[in-house]
């Protein structure tokens, strides 16, 4: 399924409860979504790196199995703009459930 | 590193400055590196391995785009190192002499009366006053940076006002390097995260 325009607000919910790393982030998105939202993961990376230029979320580095990796949190902008996306969503999605279903 | 990744990475990171393609290199190798391991531990074969993880990255063309918008290229990081020149720095200290001649130049035309001349002289000493001293303003944090590039295009349009006394047209056509350099550096401020702001996108 299409992700286009979404990717940001998905990203900002995976890593609502804690830090991630990008391969972490993808995972968590494709099983919350029961593998329905697939991307290309190659997306991810310019996704994070936009959001953590507006200050949503913020990076660092950790080591994980000896191996280095960039970890991303969410700010508290972020949360502030989750909240209101989810809010957007949940509007969204109520009325156009209402025209596709009337018939 | 498989050449297929590495085929794909050189592709994703063309164009982009030598850091920002080092950040793309490390972050896909550990990403690619993860992928494999989730792989070999689902039991797929390692013939398939790459060829999968690769192909999970997508399009490298389409992930280049979106990397040309939120990392820096290499044009863009020579335009960084450019403007990081030392006459801000106020470390040149013969350049103050520039101002105050300029400022000896204006009290000459005012005391024989000229007072254009005056007023441009002094409109001239007074920027470049405000830029030599940049450096030592409490000028950087976002929205202090605005004001003070708020006041430097006042200055820019003042004095390109009175030296050229209104030629509108020749004054778009001197001054477009420096709207072209302003909107590149806009949108480097866009680029990257304030805490990662060097000083001069603040000015």
């Amino acid at each position: 399924m299409n992700l286009r325009g979404t990717l940001p607000t998905l990203i900002l919910e995976a890593l609502e409860q804690e830090p991630k790393h990008g391969y972490r982030i993808a995972q968590r998105i494709k099983e919350r979504s029961r593998g329905v939202l697939d991307f290309k993961e190659g997306t991810l990376y310019p996704a994070l790196h936009k959001l953590e230029n507006d200050g949503l979320v913020e990076s660092y580095e950790e080591t994980e199995n000896g191996r280095q990796r960039r970890y991303y949190r969410i700010s508290r902008v972020g949360r502030a703009a989750l909240a209101k996306d989810r809010d957007e969503w949940r509007t969204v999605s109520r009325a156009v459930t209402l025209i596709l279903e009337r018939g | 590193m498989s050449e297929l990744l590495e085929r794909w990475l050189g592709r994703a990171t063309k164009g982009l400055s030598s850091d920002s393609r080092l950040q793309v290199w490390a972050e896909i190798w550990a990403h690619y590196e993860s992928a494999c391991e989730d792989a070999l531990a689902a039991g797929a074969s390692e013939a398939d391995l790459d060829r999968a993880a690769v192909a999970s990255l997508g399009d490298a063309a389409a992930a280049n785009r979106e990397y040309r918008k939120v990392l820096l290229t290499s044009a863009e990081a020579a335009l960084l190192r450019e403007t990081r020149c030392g006459l801000w720095s106020g470390s040149r200290r013969w350049l103050w002499l520039l101002p105050t001649l300029i400022l000896i130049a204006a009290v000459r035309f005012f005391a024989t009366g000229d007072a254009y001349f005056g007023w441009t002289m002094l409109t001239g000493a007074a920027g470049f006053t405000l830029l030599f001293s940049a450096f030592k303003l409490p000028v950087f944090t976002p929205n202090r940076g605005r004001i003070f590039r708020a006041l430097r295009w006042l200055w820019l349009a003042a004095i390109l006002a009175l030296t050229m006394k209104g030629s509108w047209l020749l004054l778009i056509t001197s001054a477009w390097p420096l709207f072209w350099v302003e909107w590149k550096l806009s949108s480097l401020r866009r680029k990257l995260p304030v805490s990662r702001w060097p000083k001069q996108l603040y000015l």
